[in-house]
């Protein structure tokens, strides 16, 4: 069998970095474990980081909210203080897996794992959030969609964690809607997800908003000309659909067994149709 | 207790408890003491001729003990059932990518992976045959060149009437053509096993295994040895549906032990190896034609059928027989031509699935009766009633029912339903970006073997030296909890606790020869024979109670929990006692059964047909959304004539998995193939239904009371899944228009049907 390492310090975990620079980081093994079977000699050594008391929790400070990189994703959904400043992010949250995942899974995995279909990411995105790198070397932080450069494949330098992900307090979101479209209801990786976030007046008209598409490219598709399209405008079928068309023009989805990238494009188009009428009255 | 007594037939399942706690053991969990393991190098290429096998590097690695190859093997190194042509070890030609070319035996389960790295073996590629209708035209390549049919490997056809005929006076005639998916069963039990030669010589083979009896026969005869010298023991299993109907690890663990020197060699298939290596539900492609009357009455019926069986017989060609005979689902049509094709392929290996051919054939039928509603502007239900079978009548093959027939009455319930009834305030009612449809699908499906198959069991009972009764089972319990029915039906005649009671598992050793876990016979054939063993049972009892108690007249007795009573007074005897009067012998009392059959249907068809069926009438209401073109099953009712209820919570239970299999059949379950490769080989890409992909659903029960069944019973465990797919495509074309006739009914193709209708989604 493969070496595991269960540090609970920090220290103890750069230390046995240092030692074994390849040893695969692992929280919650959710992703790990299921990529690793059946031979995990193969990727071992592994550095369990879920009893390092530095990566666990959700603390606030006056303007920013850090949650630790290896808070499993059933503590973020149960948090009273995400629930209350970032409802988006409990909801995407809830969609993952199902609930033996999510007590396991951890919020730094999924986004170190990196997949385009994370469901942690749009809202993410949205968000503004930022992650927290730590190494010997010292401390840094960097937003989420310049961490995550691809499929797979992020920042993070030999010798270095994840440590926390902060996102700052004030969002102005006062509407927001997330959807996931899977294979089945649960159990379900993401063929395509929208996550939305806006502010509106009291007659539906958007202030400001930001969309976030999980699973129809290479990372997480956001589109400046998409949020600026919906600013001033109430949801209306129009603008709707120049939303519509915007999306299909800038996704650049993938066709594999789950779904076609024909289908991708156009579900990601509609998704946002689902949000007619919308953000009124609130 | 029931009005009627029977108070020891209900409650609550009796490995409920043994179950949900983890201490039932299946074949899987069992490591027998110092063991070894047993692995399969799997080929991985669809259809080669196999040139020679490497085993020199494996057979070297430190912790290999051996590494076995055809030429090992002694026996016929053949399975098969019907055709004896599957290879334990391919020996020649490598027919699917799940063909086995190499058994390696190892210390551990490490090595034993290393080891099989090291396996190799030179092939020469041979062109593949993938598509069943392909496959039966001149110069493609036969996959069993001594076949004479080429790829055909069985033709089923009946002929009733004039059909052309009919169809010419026919008023309104549909057609359609249906395809159906590959389905693979996903036990929660993977396949496991172990054997060893025991010390006298015995092989004794300890497997997941729907069919220990058959087994024991096709182990023999594959490795050469006399069946006298095979045991076969089957414990519970941790699931089947077919999928255990045969040989899985038995042939490769029993090789593997008999070159282990007594020692026992375990082998349980991983997920993947499991996708790879075992049966699936028969894909079909189906070409319907229905003709019928003005006022709705059907005259007439074509159809032709393709089952892609893969490369081996295996039980495909009876599987599509029986999608033959069920082709004109539970209706009387006087004209029929049906044809069915069983074709061979180089894709997965087909084979049993609950509902053995007839959920494929029933979802073509049903749809094209929806069809013929429509175009004739009936009711859908009152079309089906209208042409609803009944006792008397004579189904679509032209066997007259003469057995407990209460098709009409389940679509009666079902018409009745407020959930059918308030239908149209429901669809009208959907919210934005929805459409609402409901949908009916009916069927018939028959109990035990068809007529040239004796469906047969042999049931032993017996009171034990400690006064307590055991039943030796002698069908496998694959989950369904029919070990638990015989015990209460045992319960129920000697009138003892089944909770106080004890199985024993089927055992080729000890118990008698009762045919498969199969075919919906499971407790209807069984049950009927532990009936007649508890009945003699009892006389035997209560004679050595009247000796106990010194009375004369038995009729003064009564069995009592743990005691034989004189009537109306106190006076009892304890079972300990009476069993102590009692000859060891003469304490097991054994009962047999055979269900009934026609040898004049001999005539209709291959193997002849049955003559008992259970029926249903089912209704979907769906939801599809039309943005993502996701279908959510919102509702589902299940009305079912499967005779008497003996256990109202195991009855349900297999409703309502039935359901459960069937949405997933219907919406999402879709094993593919592409050229030969497993592109869905595991738990990620193959999408069964989570419990949130199933509704609440509605279980109605029509009791006919079935004269010839076990307290009135017939078969639940396969009818109610051939319903799902029709009710649902139903349900669909209600909701959106437009037919969608291949299943699974995915968001991709459900959005690409509404996109060639012309609207907007």
């Amino acid at each position: 069998m493969a070496d595991v390492h269960v540090p609970s310090s920090l220290d103890e975990v750069f230390r046995l970095l240092s030692d074994e620079p390849s040893a695969t980081l692992f929280a919650g093994g959710t992703d790990v474990m299921v990529r690793s079977s059946p031979d995990m000699r193969e990727r071992g050594p592994f550095l369990c980081l879920e009893r390092v008391e530095e990566l666990r929790g959700i603390h606030g400070s006056a303007t920013e909210v850090r949650i630790g990189a290896a808070t499993t994703l059933s503590e973020v959904i149960a948090s009273p203080v995400i629930a209350d400043l970032f409802p988006l992010l409990r909801e995407a949250l809830r969609h993952v897996g199902a609930p033996a995942v999510r007590n396991m899974g951890t919020l730094g995995g999924n986004i170190c794992t990196a997949s385009p279909a994370g469901d942690s990411l749009p809202p993410l995105y949205i968000l503004g959030a930022e992650v927290e790198l730590r190494s010997l070397k010292g401390r840094r932080r960097m937003p989420i969609d310049a961490f995550i450069t691809g499929p797979g494949r992020t920042q993070l330098e030999e010798g270095e964690v994840l440590c926390a992900v902060v996102i700052g307090k004030e969002q102005g979101f006062n509407f927001h809607h997330f959807e996931k479209v899977g294979q089945r209801k649960a159990m379900a990786i993401s063929v395509a997800s929208l996550a939305f976030g806006a502010e509106t007046r009291r007659d539906g008209t958007i202030v400001k908003a930001r969309c976030a598409f999980g699973s129809v490219a290479p990372t997480v598709f956001t589109s400046r000309l998409l949020n600026d399209t919906f600013a001033g405008n109430t949801l209306n079928t129009a603008v709707l659909d120049r939303a519509v068309a915007i999306i299909r023009e800038g996704v650049s989805p993938i066709s594999d067994i789950r779904a076609s990238m024909e289908y991708r494009r156009q579900v990601a188009g509609n998704l946002v149709m689902r949000l007619e009428g919308a953000g009124k009255d609130r | 207790m029931r009005e009627d007594g029977r108070h020891f037939l209900q409650g609550p399942r009796l490995d409920a408890f043994s179950k949900v706690t983890g201490r039932e053991r299946y074949a899987a969990d069992e490591y027998p003491g110092e063991f070894l393991w047993a692995g399969a190098k799997r080929a991985f290429v669809p259809h080669a001729r196999l040139l020679a096998v490497h085993t020199d590097r494996a057979a070297a690695h430190p912790g290999v003990v051996r590494v076995l190859t055809s030429l090992d093997i002694a026996g016929s190194n053949r399975l098969g059932i019907v055709r004896n042509h599957q290879p334990v070890l391919v020996d020649e030609t490598i027919r699917h990518a799940g063909d086995a070319v190499a058994l390696v035996v190892a210390e551990s389960r490490e090595t034993l992976r290393e080891a099989l790295e090291l396996v190799t073996f030179d092939h020469e590629p041979l062109p593949g045959v993938f598509d069943p209708e392909q496959a039966l035209k001149e110069g493609v390549p036969r996959i069993h060149g001594d076949n004479e049919e080429g790829n055909l490997m069985r033709a089923v056809r009946v002929r009733r009437g004039d059909p052309d005929g009919a169809f010419r006076g026919c008023d309104v005639v549909v057609e359609g053509v249906f395809e159906t998916p590959r389905q693979e069963h996903a036990c929660l039990e993977t396949e496991a096993g172990w054997a060893r030669v025991d010390e006298a010589g015995v092989l004794v083979v300890v497997a997941s295994t729907q069919t220990p009896y058959r087994d024991r026969k096709e182990i023999a005869a594959a490795l050469g040895l006399d069946v006298n010298r095979v045991r076969v023991i089957a414990p519970y299993l941790g699931g089947a549906f077919g999928g255990k109907d045969g040989i899985t690890v038995q042939c490769l663990v029993g090789l593997a032990a008999l070159s282990a020197g007594g020692v026992s060699v375990k082998m349980w298939w991983d997920r993947r190896e499991s996708f790879l290596a075992s049966m699936k539900r028969l894909p079909a492609r189906m070409h319907y034609r229905l003709g019928a009357k003005k006022d709705g009455t059907f005259e007439a019926l074509s159809c032709r059928l393709y089952y892609d069986a893969g490369p081996y017989a295996g039980l495909a060609g009876e599987i599509m027989a029986m999608g033959v005979e069920h082709a004109g689902s539970a209706y009387r049509i006087p004209n029929v031509n049906i044809e069915g094709y069983c074709v061979y392929t180089n894709n997965a290996l087909g084979g049993p699935f609950r509902g053995f051919g007839v959920p494929q054939s029933t979802a073509g039928m049903e749809q094209v009766v929806d069809m013929a509603a429509e175009k004739l502007g009936m009711d859908p239900l009152e079309l089906r009633r209208v042409n609803a079978l009944g006792t008397g009548d004579r189904n679509c093959v032209g066997v007259e029912l003469k057995y407990s027939t209460g098709f009409s009455e389940c679509v009666d319930r079902l018409a009745d339903h407020p959930l059918w009834k308030e239908r149209e305030a429901w669809k009208a009612s959907a919210p934005p970006w929805k459409k609402r449809g409901c949908g009916v699908g009916c069927m018939a499906h028959a109990i035990g073997y068809p007529a040239l198959i004796p469906d047969e069991a042999n049931a032993r009972v017996e009171l034990t030296e400690s006064g307590t009764i055991r039943v030796y089972s002698g069908v496998s319990d694959m989950g369904q909890g029919n070990a638990g029915t015989y015990l209460r039906i045992a319960g129920e005649i000697l009138n003892q606790d089944p909770a106080t009671m004890e199985v024993i598992q089927p055992d080729t050793d000890h118990g008698l020869p009762s045919g498969t876990s199969s075919a919906s016979r499971t407790t209807y054939t069984f049950g009927n024979a532990v009936i007649r063993a508890a009945r003699s049972l009892k006389e035997v009892i209560l004679r050595s109670g009247a000796r106990c108690l010194e009375v004369e007249d038995i009729d003064s007795l009564e069995l009592v929990p743990g005691a034989v009573r004189i009537k109306g007074s106190g006076r009892k005897a304890a079972l300990r006692d009476v069993a102590a009067l009692i000859d060891a012998v003469d304490r097991s009392c054994k009962g047999y059964f055979r269900t009934p059959y026609d040898e004049s249907t001999l005539g209709i068809m291959y193997l002849g047909a049955h003559v008992l069926f259970s029926f249903g009438a089912h209704l979907a209401r769906i939801e599809v959304d039309t943005l993502t073109g996701r279908i959510d099953v919102v509702d589902y009712v299940a009305v079912t004539d499967a005779g008497r209820v003996l256990n109202r919570a195991q009855y349900d239970q297999q409703v309502q998995g039935s359901i459960a299999q069937g949405i997933g059949y219907a919406l999402m379950e879709d094993y593919v193939m592409k050229d030969g490769r497993h592109e869905t080989g595991d738990l990620a890409t193959y999408i069964i239904p989570t419990s949130l992909d199933v509704p609440d659903m509605v279980s109605i029960a029509v009791e006919t009371d079935e004269t010839t069944g076990p307290f009135g019973m017939k078969g639940i465990g396969e009818v109610v899944i051939s319903g799902c797919v029709p009710a649902i495509a139903n349900a669909f074309h209600d909701a959106c228009g437009v037919r969608i006739t291949r299943v699974p009914l995915t968001p991709e193709r459900v959005l690409s049907a509404l996109a060639g209708q012309g609207g907007k989604e």
